[in-house]
């Protein structure tokens, strides 16, 4: 559905996005995440025509957007980063407006503002100026006038931000539905967001493609694989050597007061031989907990770049991970 | 066409929801009674020789001109620098109107508020016809005068409306280009030589309006106002596409 090759975009003499490539097949929901400045907005306005590329090519429905940018903007709704609104409008004038311009026909105009008003939940402010809007709101009335038109393809720019936890439950919801009749690119922030709605991911930083596959790929792929946490009731430097001494155990950590942590290489699970290490000695066995790389980390491993700038602990484990 | 006519009715919106649309449509009334007093007491005046006061209206005082130089700016300025500023140029551009449309819309709304600015003037035409015979010949002319010359300077003005986002910036430099196109025909009385006086008197927009005002529509006139103002947003139109998301 949408086709992107060697995508490229050059501000004075620095790459923003660098030769990104991928692929969304039909009604897939893809998560695009990067940290800030990464190149997520520009890649976003390159798909939607609004920027040209410097060099490389994309395809939406078949159609090249620089040779048809028209056909390709009828097929797509785009809900930029920053919503904007006609602030002398109602938010009903407004809708009714997007739905106009998309070429709605005139007597469907009316029931499309409907649904887009349910469906983002718009309903109780549709005879408010626009410019009076809360942020949240605006942000819900941008993402109905970018599904107004029902496109095949849907380009949110983190249509979450600024909203209640509430509607961020809603939202998602309802990107997930779009997600069965829609191809719908999202870019985001909040991780956990990504493993709820998205079934792909692609991570960029510094413009360049550095991660690329469902969220269940990238956390087995990420090298460091699973981490044991074990409290033991026992002398720290005996059961630092003894944890140590297990096979497939590494990077063994001590935390004081007879806490550990350790990474486990590969796939074995060594919870059952700390525990059986654990009743060999004798040593009472206060706390275990086996954790799995989550997305963050995937996140935080592929787009930190030096150990100095890594402030927060977690930071800095990714870093001698 | 239904989404042209949605564009336009949108910017109409937009004019008469902001206050600045009273305020010119005010200053623009408070000018021309003001002008129109000022010419009635001259022409009563028994020495001066006789003249239509519709022609000095239309065209004929320098106040029409600096109106016309200050206000059209003013229309235009926030055309396209506004859009471009808050961002709402970002789903214009992305929905499937062309640029050419978002400024042929642009120029109408803005070209029917122009209109609109000039609606009340049709009291004075009704004041004067109530005390004497006037000929509507000349009165239709100079109303078309007013709107082929209001259409080049409106084209002038959503250019530079499309070249920056900041509007103040954008109407100082429609005044700017203004006051060259305005001058231009000026200069004919400055030079001596035959084809440079021809060429600058065929640009010499006051002539211009001397003509229509008089109840002569001279065709090349009309296609040299149309021609420009063709001009002017075909390159208001080149410059928006150059300027995306920048
Ligand atoms: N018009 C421009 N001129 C010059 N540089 C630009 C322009 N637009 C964006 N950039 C630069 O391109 C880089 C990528 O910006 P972009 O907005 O795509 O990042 P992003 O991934 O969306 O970040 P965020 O998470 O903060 O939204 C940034 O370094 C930004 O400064
Ligand atoms: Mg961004």
């Amino acid at each position: 559905m949408i086709e992107v090759e060697g995508l490229t975009k050059r501000f004075v003499d620095k790459d923003v996005v660098a030769n990104v490539s991928f692929f969304v097949p039909e009604g897939e929901v893809l998560g695009f995440l990067g940290p800030n400045g990464a190149g997520k907005t520009t890649t976003m306005r390159m798909i939607t025509g609004f920027l040209p590329a410097t060099s490389g090519s994309v395809r939406v429905a078949g159609l090249d957007v620089a040779r048809d940018p028209l056909g390709v903007r009828a097929r797509i709704g785009y809900l930029p980063e920053n919503v904007a609104l006609y602030p002398e409008m109602r938010v009903e004038e407004y809708l009714r407006f997007r739905a106009a311009v998309e070429g709605i026909p005139h007597g469907e105009v009316k029931a499309r503002v409907e649904e887009a008003c349910d469906r983002c939940m718009v309903g109780d402010v549709r005879r408010q100026l626009a410019g009076t809007l809360s942020k949240g709101y605006r942000q819900r009335v941008g993402l109905a006038g970018a599904l107004i038109h029902k496109p095949p393809v849907l380009i949110l720019d983190e249509p979450t931000v600024g909203l209640d936890p509430r509607q961020i439950v809603k939202i998602r919801e309802l990107i997930t539905e779009l997600g069965r009749e829609h191809t719908v690119i999202l870019s985001t922030h909040i991780l956990p967001e990504v493993e709820q709605v998205c079934r792909r991911v692609l991570i960029i930083d510094d413009g360049k493609l550095v991660a690329d596959g469902t969220p269940q790929q990238l956390r087995s792929g990420f090298s460091g694989a699973a981490e044991i946490n074990v409290q033991l009731d026992a002398p720290d430097a005996e059961a630092r050597a003894a944890l140590e001494a297990l096979p497939g155990a590494s990077n063994v950590r001590g935390e004081g007061s007879g806490k550990f942590r350790l990474a486990v290489d590969g796939s074995a699970d060594l919870r059952r031989e700390v525990f059986k290490l654990a009743v060999a000695r004798g040593w009472v066995l206060l706390e275990m907990a086996q954790t799995v790389p989550s997305l963050e980390d995937v996140f935080l491993r592929l787009t930190t770049h030096d150990a100095e700038t890594a402030h927060e602990g977690q930071l800095e484990e990714v870093a001698n991970a | 066409m239904r989404k042209l006519f949605a564009l336009v009715q949108r910017e109409l919106l937009a004019y008469f929801s902001s206050p600045l649309a009273y305020v010119v449509l005010t200053a623009f009334l408070f000018i021309n009674g003001y002008v129109f007093y000022l010419i009635v007491a001259f022409l009563n005046n028994p020495s001066v020789q006789a003249m239509a006061p519709l022609k000095l209206m239309f065209g004929g005082t320098i106040f029409f001109w600096l109106y016309l130089l200050f206000v059209v700016p003013v229309i235009t300025m926030r055309l396209l620098a506004e859009e471009r500023r808050t961002g709402t140029l970002e789903v214009l551009l992305t929905s499937p109107v062309s640029e050419a449309q978002v400024v042929i819309g642009k120029f109408l709304a803005a070209f029917v508020f122009y209109l609109f600015l000039w609606l009340p003037t049709w009291v004075y035409v009704a004041i004067l016809a109530s005390h004497a015979k006037i000929d509507f010949g000349p009165v239709w002319a100079g109303y078309l005068g007013i709107a082929l010359l209001g259409s080049l300077f409106l084209s002038v003005g959503l250019l530079t409306s499309a070249l920056v986002r900041n509007q103040i910036i954008a109407a100082i430099l429609a005044f700017a280009v203004l006051v060259v196109v305005f001058s231009l025909g000026l200069v004919e009385n400055l030079v001596t030589g035959a084809a440079l006086k021809g060429a600058l008197g065929y640009m010499n927009l006051w002539s211009h309006m001397d003509d229509f005002a008089k109840g002569i529509v001279d065709s090349r006139h009309v296609v040299y106002n149309l021609s420009l103002t063709g001009l002017f947003l075909f390159l208001a139109t080149k410059a928006l596409e150059a300027s995306k998301g920048r």
